[in-house]
């Protein structure tokens, strides 16, 4: 059974002007271990794919005209709220583009993390290491060892001291860090990371993909990682989906798509990246190319 | 005309200690020296934190010196009286970062582009009639058409905003572009538009530009020389071949080693994943 698989989901949204259709027959199968990069441009219906699988677009404007999304054998549409509020945060875990405006200013870090953490071992203690039935108190401070912890983990120095300081006290870096650990403490087996490295320098997305780069070595889970850098998914991904327009264009293994692209779009997307070699005024864009592959 | 740039060095003052005291200032630039030539386009590259706004800043006349001195055209910057200032502006103007915020959501484009326009009224002496066909000029110029004269920024997507920021700034005919980031908040695809518009107008209307980003791949596309920031000062910098193919300081290869290559083949991480 594939830990992620994505059938044929339709989504459309509503806004004054009327419905929209914009995802159009999504497919996708993620299995353990594999780290699947979803790359396209801006609108192409990437996030909204992401977040389908958290459920969190809010319905009305979203309506789902056909299709399922299954988490380990569940499908993530018919789920009740209650049982979908247990499977994010402990079963699949998010993080966002802007980490920045996904902490909360006004509160310090440790609190934000330790609330998740009890969010987590109120759903299933053993995350926390306790077994069933533990007392409140031990699930606080069973909570606040585990958010020290994954601090450490993902690299933050001092963490026993730092995780008393406010968000505003950490570099964009930092903060990413931050987010992951909180995604992480869950210990999901699902990770949907949006954007995650797109508001960093490069120095610093290069440790940011290694963290998530061993995490999945590590624990084995499966992730869904969008962008629209195609040098962060030759990096790292293991597959590759190219999306335009609410389809997926092309998917596979990231050597095969990359290399021998078999789309149209997707060579142009690679075209669209300067490299090393790209003489000047060689770079082309994507402008008008598009409206004949557009349904 | 060229822009020299010696020693200069600026700190921020420290935070309050007491009534008379102030705590140890920040060296945000410290001994920086660069000249751009004529014609070129020279890249400046460095990781957020590293000075190159500040430096920017310090061009535009927009921040005191602490040490050293910014020459354009052989004239000191920093010396100069508020008019002449504002003549020197119109020679020099800046395409900023953030097209989302660094338009006004209230005003239409032909409002926009034509702001400078009337700015430097005493320069560039057009009516209203005159003005308003110097903006169409403008934005067909940077690939826009007589249909969006009227709309506001918000109808725009982020690349058209970009291309209204270029607009705006090229109203008044400067020589010297400052470009901070002009594509960081772009899709690769938009990107690799408004690169090819910048590359175009620099060949026919004769521009220098400084080039401000953090993606390597970007200004070797775009740029003649490069310099490397790191925290104030500057690191190395050359001719973009040299810089890229060998670079001399640890900093330097460990950015280019962080630059993601769209090879999957050259992956650090696909070593141990046999393929």
């Amino acid at each position: 059974m594939a830990l992620l698989d994505i059938k044929n989901l339709n989504l459309a949204m509503t806004s004054y002007e009327g419905e929209t259709h914009i995802l159009h027959g999504i497919d996708l199968t993620i299995e353990r271990g594999e780290i699947w990069g979803m790359v396209g441009e801006t609108g192409s219906g990437k996030s909204l794919t992401g977040l389908s699988v958290s459920r969190l677009i809010p319905s009305p404007p979203g309506r789902y005209l056909a299709g399922s999304i299954e988490f380990r054998g569940k499908d993530l549409l018919r789920v009740t709220d209650k049982e979908m509020r247990v499977l994010r945060g402990r079963h699949i875990g998010m993080i966002f583009q802007d980490p920045t405006t996904n902490l909360n200013p006004a509160f310090r870090i440790g609190t934000q993390l330790v609330d998740v953490a009890l969010h987590a071992g109120r759903a299933d203690p053993s995350v926390l290491g306790l077994a069933a039935g533990a007392s409140r108190g031990d699930l606080r401070r069973a909570a606040q060892r585990v958010a020290v912890e994954m601090l450490e983990k993902v690299g933050i120095s001092k963490a026993a001291t730092r995780i008393n300081d406010y968000p505003h006290q950490f570099s964009g870096g930092m903060r990413q860090r931050v987010l992951i650990a909180m995604a992480m403490i869950g210990k999901p087996d699902l990770l949907i990371a949006d954007e995650p490295t797109t508001a960093l320098d490069v120095s610093v997305q290069a440790q940011i993909l290694r963290l998530i780069h061993d995490l999945v070595e590590e624990r084995n889970i499966g992730v869904l990682l969008i962008t629209h850098n195609l040098g962060v998914v030759a990096q790292i991904c293991s597959h590759v989906a190219v999306m335009y327009r609410g389809r997926i264009l092309e998917a596979g293994p990231v050597g095969d798509v990359l290399k021998r692209p078999g789309h149209s779009y997707t060579r142009a997307l690679l075209n669209a990246v300067p490299t090393a070699y790209t003489k000047r005024g060689e770079l082309k864009g994507l402008n008008g190319l598009m409206p004949e592959t557009a349904a | 005309m060229t822009l020299e740039i010696q020693n200069v060095t600026k700190i921020f003052p420290g935070p309050r200690r007491g009534f008379f005291d102030r705590g140890e200032g920040f060296t945000a630039l410290e001994n920086v020296s660069l000249s751009v030539q004529k014609g070129a386009s020279f890249g400046l590259v460095g990781e957020s934190g590293s000075g190159k706004t500040t430096l920017t800043r310090c061009i535009l006349g927009l921040e005191t010196l602490s040490a050293g001195s910014i020459l354009f055209d052989g004239a000191d910057i920093h010396k100069l009286t508020p008019l002449q200032m504002r003549r020197l502006r119109s020679r020099l103007q800046i395409v900023f970062q953030d097209p989302y915020a660094s338009l006004d959501p209230r005003m239409t484009i032909h409002d926009i582009v034509a702001e400078p326009l009337v700015i430097h009224g005493d320069l560039v002496r057009l009516d209203a009639r005159q003005r308003s066909e110097r903006v169409l000029e403008l934005l067909l110029q940077v690939g826009l058409t007589s249909a969006h004269l009227f709309r506001y920024p918000h109808e725009f997507s982020g690349g058209q905003r970009q291309r209204i920021g270029i607009a705006r700034a090229l109203a008044v005919r400067p020589e010297f572009l400052i470009l901070d980031e002009p594509t960081s908040a772009l899709d690769v695809s938009v990107q690799a538009d408004v690169l090819n518009l910048l590359h175009r107008l620099q060949k026919e209307l004769g521009l220098t530009y400084l080039f401000i980003s953090h993606d390597l791949g970007v200004i070797r596309y775009i740029c003649d020389d490069v310099a490397v920031i790191y925290r104030g000062r500057l690191i190395e910098q050359g001719p973009v071949a040299n810089i890229f193919d060998n670079p001399q300081s640890d900093y330097t290869r460990m950015l280019l080693d962080a630059m993601p290559d769209p090879d999957p083949d050259r992956s650090p991480f696909r070593k141990a994943a046999a393929r």
